[in-house]
Parts: C-alpha cells; sequence; structure tokens
C-alpha cells in the first residue's frame, strides 16, 4: 500500500497539516493499521523533496507550531497516474502460511496441527470483523473494509481446507523432492 | 458469548442452557444421520453449527426443534424435555417460542407477503386486522416495504428469506432456527438476510441456532460448532 | 505449433472413440440409434425406479381404461343389435331398438365422467413426470423419442385395463348371447384396441409444450392451467359425439342431437361456473377470513381457480343431470301409476320401472366416478405440496389448519357452484313435472340430490387426510 499516495489523496482536499492527515487516514480507512505520526511526517517530507507538495505555511494559534502541506501540480498528476493504473494481480502466489505448512514438513513437525489451530484463528477474526461490520452504527466504509478482508480471509480458510484434505500427498511430494 | 473451546461438555458450568442436547442418535433407515451429538444453545446466544454436507446439520436442527424426535438422547428446552412432549404440545411450542427459515420453501405460495407473515399470529387467536398490521410493521423492519401485497413466487429471493425472517420473529420468539438462510441467495441479499437476523436477535435477546457451510455465515455467530460424520468435533479437530 | 497436436489429437480421437463404441459407450447408441427396442427398456427402467405415485397412476389409469372400454363396448354391442331380440336381462328393456338405443346412449353419456376421471389420474405425479421427460430431453433425447417413451409409459396401463374390461365382456356376451353376430365381434375387438390408442394419443398430445421446450419445463415447479386432462375431456366429447349419433340414427334424428348438445352446452357451463365461483369465492372469503385455514383455502382457491374447476366439472355435471332425474322420476312414476290404474299401460309396469332404475342406476355410477375422480385430485394436490406442507408443519401450522384448509378447498366453491346446479336441475324437473302434470308441480325431493353430492365430495375430500399426515412428515424437509 503506497502511504505516498493515499496522504496524497488527503491533501488534494485542501491544505492540511501532519496531524489532521493522520486522523483524516485513521477515519476514512477504518480498520486499516493506523498511520504512526512519525511516518506521516517522513513521508511528507519526501513528497516535498520530489515537487509533489509543498509548504503552504506554518500556524500556531497558541499550542505548538504546525505546517501546513498542500498538493503541487505535479502532484496531481501523479496521484491521478497511480489512481488509474491497475494493482497487479497476486504478482507472487507465495505466501506465509504455506511456507509454514511446507517448512513444518521439512522439518518434522505437525502440519495438520497447525493448520487446524490457522483455522481457528481465522475464524475467530470473522467473527470480530462481522460484529464490527453488523454494529448499528457502522457505516459503510467500515462495512466495505471488513467485507474486504472478510473475504480474503474466508479465501484462506477454503485453502486451508483443501490443503489440510490434502496434506498426506503434500508430504510425500515434499519428502522426496 | 465466548464459550469458545467448551462446545461438547453437555455438563454445562454456569447458567443452564436454554435448550441443549445430549448425546443425540437418529438414522434414517440404516444411514445414521447423528452418532451421540451434544450441544447446548444460550439464552440470547447465536451459535453456528458448520460441518459438510451429510454430517448432520440438518438433523440436529430437526431434533432441536422438535420437528423431528432422537432415536436415542435427550433434548432440553427451558427445564423440559422436548423429546418427550405430546406432539400437540411440539406444534404449539414450535408456534409461540420457536421461529424456523429454511433455504426456501417455509412460505406459502398462494399467500400474500403480508399474509404469510401474519399467519403465526392468526393462529395464536389474533384478529386478521392486528395480524396483518403487525406483520406490515416487521416487513417495514426488513425493508420489504411496498412489496405486502405480491406472493413468495413474485419476490425476488432476497426479499422472500426476509419476509421468512419476519414470519420467523413475529410472535417474538425465543429460539430462531436457521437451516442455510442464505444458501440460495447472491452474497449481498445474503448480507441483508444475516444482519436483519443478527439485529434483530440481539435487540430482542432472540438465541439463533443457525446451520451453515459457509463460514462468512457462520461469523455471525458468537461461537461455532463443528459436525463431522454425526458427532460434534472438539475444537482444533479437522472436519 | 498450437495447430499440430490439436488436429492430431482430433484425428486421433476419431478412430478410438470408433473402437470404444462397440464396447464402452452403450448409452448414446441406445438412446440416438437403436430405436423402440432399446426406448422401451428404458421407459421400463424410468418405471422401475419410479416412486409409489408412478404404480397408483398406472394402477388407476388401468381402472379408468377398464371402465372406459367395458362401457363403450356395452354400447357396441348393444349397438349392434337390429330390430327385436329377447334380451334376458332388463325386464325386456333391451329387446326393443327404440329403448335399446335410449340405453346405448346412457352407456356413451357414462363415458363422460370415466374420461374425467381418466384425466385425474394423468394428473397424478405430473410434475414429477414433465421433469423426468425434460430431463431426458436435455441429455438429448430427440422429441420424437420422448414422446415414445411417454407413449410407452401409458400405453401398457391403458391396454392393460382394455384387456380386463374385454375379457369380461367376451365372457358376459357368450353367456347371454348363443351366436354372436360378426359386427359385435368386430366392435368389441374396434373398442379394445381404440381405447389404449386414444389413451396413449392424449398422453403424448399433452407433451406437446414440455418436447418444444425442456429448459423451461425443467425449472418451472407447476404447469399453469394443465391442459392434458382438458384436452383428454373434449377428445372424449368429440369421439362420445359421433358415436351417440350413430347409435340413435334413424328415425328420431333429432333428439340424440339435442340431448347431446345440451349436454355438451351444460358441460361447458359447468367448467366455467364451477372455476367462476371458485374465483368469486376465494377472493370474496380471502379479503374476510378469519381463520388460518379458511384464508389458506381462499387464498387457493384465488391463485388457481381453474385447477377446482377442472376437478369440480364433472361434479356439477351429475349434480344437474341428477336433480333433474329425481324430479322427472317423480313425475314418471305418478304418471305411471295413474295409467296403470286407467289400465292405460301396454306394457308390465316393471318395463318402465327399470327403465327409470336403470338410468338412476347410471347417475349413481357417475356420481362414484366422479367422487373418486375427485378423491384422487385431492390427493395428488397434497402429493404435489408435500414438501411447502412439511415445511408449514415445521413451522408450527397444526396440521388440523391443514387439513380444514383443504377441506375447506373443495366445500368453498362447491357451495355455491352446486346451489346453481341444483337449482338448473330443479328447473328442468320442474318444468316436466309441469308439463305432465299440467300445473305448476316442484319435486321437492329432488333438493336432496345437490346436499347428497356435496356430502359424498366433503367425504372424497376427506379420505386425503391419512395422507396429509404422512406427506407432512420432516423427512420431506431433507430433499430440497
Amino acid at each position: 500500500m503506497s502511504t505516498r499516495h493515499i496522504l496524497l489523496g488527503l491533501l488534494e482536499a485542501g491544505p492540511s497539516h501532519g496531524y489532521d492527515l493522520k486522523r483524516r487516514h485513521d477515519e476514512r480507512f477504518p480498520q486499516a493499521r493506523p498511520l504512526a505520526y512519525g511516518q506521516v511526517y517522513t513521508t511528507l517530507q519526501r513528497l516535498v523533496r520530489d515537487g509533489l507538495a509543498e509548504v503552504e505555511g506554518t500556524d500556531a494559534d497558541g499550542g505548538p507550531e504546525r505546517t501546513l502541506y498542500r498538493s503541487t501540480a505535479a502532484g496531481a498528476r501523479e496521484l491521478a497516474r497511480w489512481a488509474g493504473e491497475i494493482a497487479p494481480p497476486a504478482p507472487f502466489v507465495a505466501n506465509e502460511i504455506f511456507a509454514k505448512v511446507v517448512v513444518s514438513i521439512l522439518s518434522g513437525g505437525d502440519p495438520a496441527a497447525y493448520l487446524r489451530a490457522q483455522q481457528d484463528a481465522h475464524k475467530a477474526r470473522m467473527r470480530e470483523l462481522t460484529a464490527v461490520k453488523t454494529d448499528p452504527g457502522a457505516d459503510l466504509a467500515t462495512v466495505l473494509s471488513a467485507d474486504y478482508a472478510l473475504n480474503h480471509l474466508d479465501a484462506d480458510l477454503r485453502w486451508m481446507h483443501t490443503t489440510a484434505a490434502r496434506l498426506a500427498t503434500l508430504t510425500a511430494e515434499v519428502d522426496t523432492t | 458469548m465466548n464459550h469458545r473451546g467448551d462446545a461438547m461438555s453437555d455438563k454445562e458450568e454456569g447458567p443452564v442452557p436454554l435448550l441443549a442436547a445430549r448425546s443425540l442418535v437418529k438414522a434414517y433407515g440404516r444411514t445414521p444421520a447423528l452418532r451421540g451429538a451434544s450441544v447446548a444453545l444460550g439464552a440470547g446466544e447465536i451459535l453456528a453449527v458448520t460441518g459438510a454436507s451429510g454430517s448432520g446439520k440438518s438433523t440436529l436442527l430437526h431434533l432441536l426443534s422438535g420437528i423431528a424426535r432422537p432415536d436415542e438422547g435427550a433434548v432440553t428446552y427451558d427445564g423440559q424435555r422436548l423429546d418427550r412432549l405430546p406432539e400437540r404440545r411440539l406444534t404449539e411450542l414450535r408456534r409461540t417460542d420457536f421461529g424456523v427459515v429454511f433455504q426456501f420453501g417455509q412460505l406459502i405460495p398462494e399467500l400474500t407477503a403480508v399474509d404469510n407473515v401474519g399467519l403465526p399470529l392468526l393462529l395464536a387467536g389474533a384478529s386478521r386486522a392486528t395480524a396483518r398490521e403487525r406483520a406490515g410493521e416487521w416487513l417495514e423492519r426488513f425493508g420489504v416495504r411496498g412489496q405486502e401485497g405480491l406472493r413468495p413466487g413474485e419476490l425476488s429471493g432476497g426479499q422472500a428469506q426476509r419476509v421468512a425472517l419476519a414470519r420467523a420473529l413475529v410472535t417474538g420468539p425465543r429460539v430462531v432456527f436457521a437451516d442455510e438462510p442464505t444458501g440460495a441467495l447472491d452474497s449481498l441479499a445474503g448480507e441483508q438476510v444475516m444482519t436483519a437476523l443478527v439485529h434483530t436477535a440481539r435487540e430482542a435477546g432472540t438465541a439463533v441456532l443457525l446451520i451453515t457451510h459457509d463460514a462468512q455465515v457462520a461469523a455471525y455467530a458468537d461461537r461455532e460448532v463443528r459436525l463431522g460424520d454425526g458427532l460434534v468435533l472438539p475444537a482444533g479437530v479437522a472436519a | 505449433m498450437t495447430g499440430g497436436p490439436v488436429g492430431g489429437g482430433t484425428a486421433g480421437a476419431r478412430p478410438r472413440d470408433g473402437g470404444a463404441a462397440s464396447g464402452g459407450r452403450p448409452a448414446r447408441d441406445e438412446v440416438s440409434g437403436a430405436g423402440v427396442p432399446a426406448e422401451a427398456r428404458l421407459a421400463w427402467q424410468l418405471a422401475r425406479g419410479a416412486d409409489r405415485r408412478e404404480w397408483w397412476r398406472a394402477g388407476l389409469t388401468a381402472a379408468g381404461a377398464a371402465l372406459a372400454t367395458g362401457f363403450a363396448q356395452a354400447a357396441v354391442v348393444l349397438g349392434s343389435l337390429r330390430g327385436q331380440y329377447h334380451v334376458s336381462v332388463g325386464d325386456g328393456l333391451l329387446n326393443e331398438p327404440g329403448e335399446r338405443s335410449g340405453v346405448v346412449l346412457a352407456l356413451v353419456l357414462l363415458l363422460v365422467p370415466v374420461l374425467g376421471f381418466l384425466g385425474q389420474c394423468a394428473r397424478i405425479g405430473a410434475v414429477h413426470r414433465d421433469r423426468r421427460l425434460a430431463g431426458l430431453r436435455l441429455a438429448g433425447a430427440t422429441p420424437a423419442q420422448v414422446r415414445r417413451i411417454a407413449a410407452l409409459e401409458t400405453g401398457p396401463a391403458c391396454l392393460l385395463g382394455s384387456l380386463l374390461a374385454t375379457a369380461a365382456a367376451v365372457a358376459v356376451v357368450l353367456r347371454l348371447w348363443s351366436s354372436p353376430a360378426p359386427a359385435a365381434w368386430a366392435g368389441l375387438a374396434l373398442i379394445a384396441l381404440a381405447v389404449p390408442v386414444l389413451g396413449t394419443a392424449v398422453a403424448v398430445l399433452a407433451l406437446r409444450r414440455l418436447v418444444a421446450s425442456p429448459l423451461g419445463w425443467v425449472r418451472r415447479a407447476r404447469p399453469r392451467g394443465g391442459r392434458g386432462p382438458a384436452l383428454l375431456f373434449a377428445g372424449g366429447l368429440l369421439v362420445v359425439l359421433p358415436s351417440a349419433l350413430w347409435t340413435f340414427g334413424g328415425a328420431r334424428k333429432g333428439l340424440p342431437l339435442t340431448v347431446f348438445a345440451l349436454v355438451a352446452a351444460v358441460g361447458a357451463g359447468t367448467v366455467w361456473l364451477a372455476g367462476g365461483t371458485a374465483r368469486l369465492a376465494g377472493r370474496l372469503v380471502a379479503r374476510r377470513a378469519r381463520s388460518a385455514a379458511t384464508l389458506i383455502a381462499a387464498e387457493r382457491l384465488r391463485d388457481d381457480p381453474w385447477a377446482a374447476a377442472r376437478t369440480h366439472a364433472a361434479v356439477l355435471l351429475v349434480t344437474v343431470v341428477g336433480t333433474g332425474f329425481v324430479g322427472v322420476r317423480q313425475a314418471l312414476l305418478a304418471e305411471l301409476d295413474r295409467m296403470r290404474r286407467d289400465h292405460q299401460l301396454g306394457m308390465p309396469t316393471a318395463f318402465y320401472t327399470t327403465g327409470i332404475g336403470l338410468t338412476g342406476a347410471a347417475i349413481l355410477v357417475a356420481l362414484a366416478i366422479t367422487v373418486c375422480g375427485l378423491a384422487v385430485g385431492t390427493a395428488e394436490s397434497l402429493a404435489d405440496r408435500r414438501r411447502g406442507l412439511a415445511a408449514q408443519v415445521a413451522a408450527g401450522v397444526p396440521r388440523a389448519v391443514l387439513g380444514r384448509a383443504l377441506l375447506l378447498e373443495t366445500a368453498l366453491p362447491l357451495a355455491p357452484a352446486l346451489a346453481l346446479a341444483g337449482a338448473g336441475g330443479m328447473a328442468i324437473g320442474t318444468w316436466y313435472a309441469t308439463l305432465a302434470d299440467g300445473t305448476v308441480t316442484v319435486p321437492y325431493a329432488a333438493l336432496l340430490v345437490p346436499v347428497l353430492v356435496y356430502g359424498c365430495c366433503l367425504a372424497a375430500a376427506a379420505t386425503a387426510l391419512p395422507l396429509l399426515r404422512r406427506s407432512a412428515r420432516p423427512g420431506e424437509l431433507r430433499y430440497a
């Protein structure tokens, strides 16, 4: 996920300072990993360095001094390019769960037990996300982002289910090669 | 909530469950459907029962809801042995205390949506006007407004299931049994049905026994038990 | 590079397939190439795999075919007699050509309720059968093959019934008649063949739409309109009409035509009347229904009034004729009595009373057949809906409510329709009695007929109640 482009997108709405950007990011993308302040400031500085954003000024109404940033024309062009660009579908097929299963077979562990525990963890997370989603106060953005995660977890679960059923064959294959 | 892990212990610790099944055995002819399954449902709890097809899910629902009787084992509801009640009492119980939602087919095809929903009230002795009025409120609540006069065949799958849900909930039951309620629906319609069910159940404190093979549907529950080969599988065991 | 392997693959596949066809792939050859023996085998397999309903249908169809054959053969044998005979049964009623032709007409008219009954039998398992045959079409069977298979499913039942009836008829004829005329034999043989052929033809005709669009019929659970029985009814009438005319022939040409036109008009009228009252009763009652049973019954009528109409039309026809007959009989007997006192009778009284008695018996037989048809129809409508009924019971709808709804479905539309039919019959009776008596005479006894018929119909519908208990059980929920 490109934090740079997301911040650039938030800046398009109008000049803002770092704290404001972080707050709006966390609001707009609920259930996503929250942004750290440090990350916001380093990213903003890089955007200024690359000419995609510039400093609008500072304001310090009583509190600590805060720098206002705004997007440049180059920034808007870059944002449009990025937003229209297609995200590569599944560029790498390796994943952590599969890696753990294979390593477990190689090292003589219990891949079946691992898969069961992982499935239970997935299901518990799915119940959590569903609870977030069905909360009467949930807005559509929350529902949609929870749905995205739920669908991926569901896909993982189904994959684990078929993998667990074919572990014997996989073990034979991994052990002979 | 959060009974995770103790799904199979039939000696319940803590509060007495609203509905409990102990060592249920049921066979259809020579085919065993359940071979000693135990499960408990607390008041207001939403419990998902999952498992491959043929694992005995629907049979478990039939036995717990008093639609069928077990060959062996006991079903206890609210302190009374369900499997020993006479048929007349069971029918009454299913009408007053339970609600059922199947994948499809539980609406009477010749009755309009509003009359289908009002039917349990009519059976309970309400007047036709009261039944229609209450049914109308439920339909409105479930977003089936303006379609009260249509017959099930004229509704979309999602609308028909929400009508079925309204019919199951209209009497204010203590337990709703849902057997693959979204099985015939696309994911958006399924989500609407599940959200309507979960919201109403949480609000009214209705317990729900939800049979499904879909992990995303099962995730609406507080807890999940898995059936395999006619038995409840302990947590962490592959189906 | 891509073209090579693909081309080679097809080229290579051909001889392999050819080789396999001799041993490995009989199914395709059976359906497309091998013709009637293979289709007969397939029909037999379908019959063996079929459920009990299919055997009920076959049995009842055979019974209906036997009745049709019996009545038709009796009519033909009597019709083959020319001039004076001494027949040992019927108090001399069959001796004279004039009276004989009346009996023949009665026999031919008895075919009408029989055809109605056969129509009900054809509906047993209709939904399931349509789906099965549509499945055959989807599996690649040609329309002609599906028609032949359907013919093979219905034909044997009709043939069996016809053969049984023919055997009985031959035995009776040989006992009563020392040297039967060749014409009688020819007639017997003709009817024995015609009944199964016609029955099969109607079964095939009813498949027209199914054969044309197999997809639509696989998906649709419930065919609306049900033209099969209607076709059977219409086809039957077409056969009945010329034969009745032929029977009467000769001098009294006008009368049979009138009688028949009357029956046809009353028949068409009763279907319309039955459908109309069913819809009206449904609409009126549905709005005011206070109980669940009434509501369910009324909405079912409103949804498909013609289903009830098909079943009830024959009932109404019998009621009109029956009520009219009782009125006419009363007047006739009174007149006979008067004539006997005045010594005006040319024949023994028994001659006349036997005729009247026989007519009454014929109407009773017609009523019995019609009521059987009604029972079959009610049972079939239950069997058709068994999954839905099981779901209602599962949802806590008491079986008693469903049972009451079932009875009300018969009772609601029949009450007004029977009242009208009874009124029509009374009009006929009153008209005749008034004509005979000179003053306005109302044969009140005839009023009992509609009431009696109503009772019979409710009893017939009630015979399906045990089936409701069996149908609405949780096992049915297991199969979607």
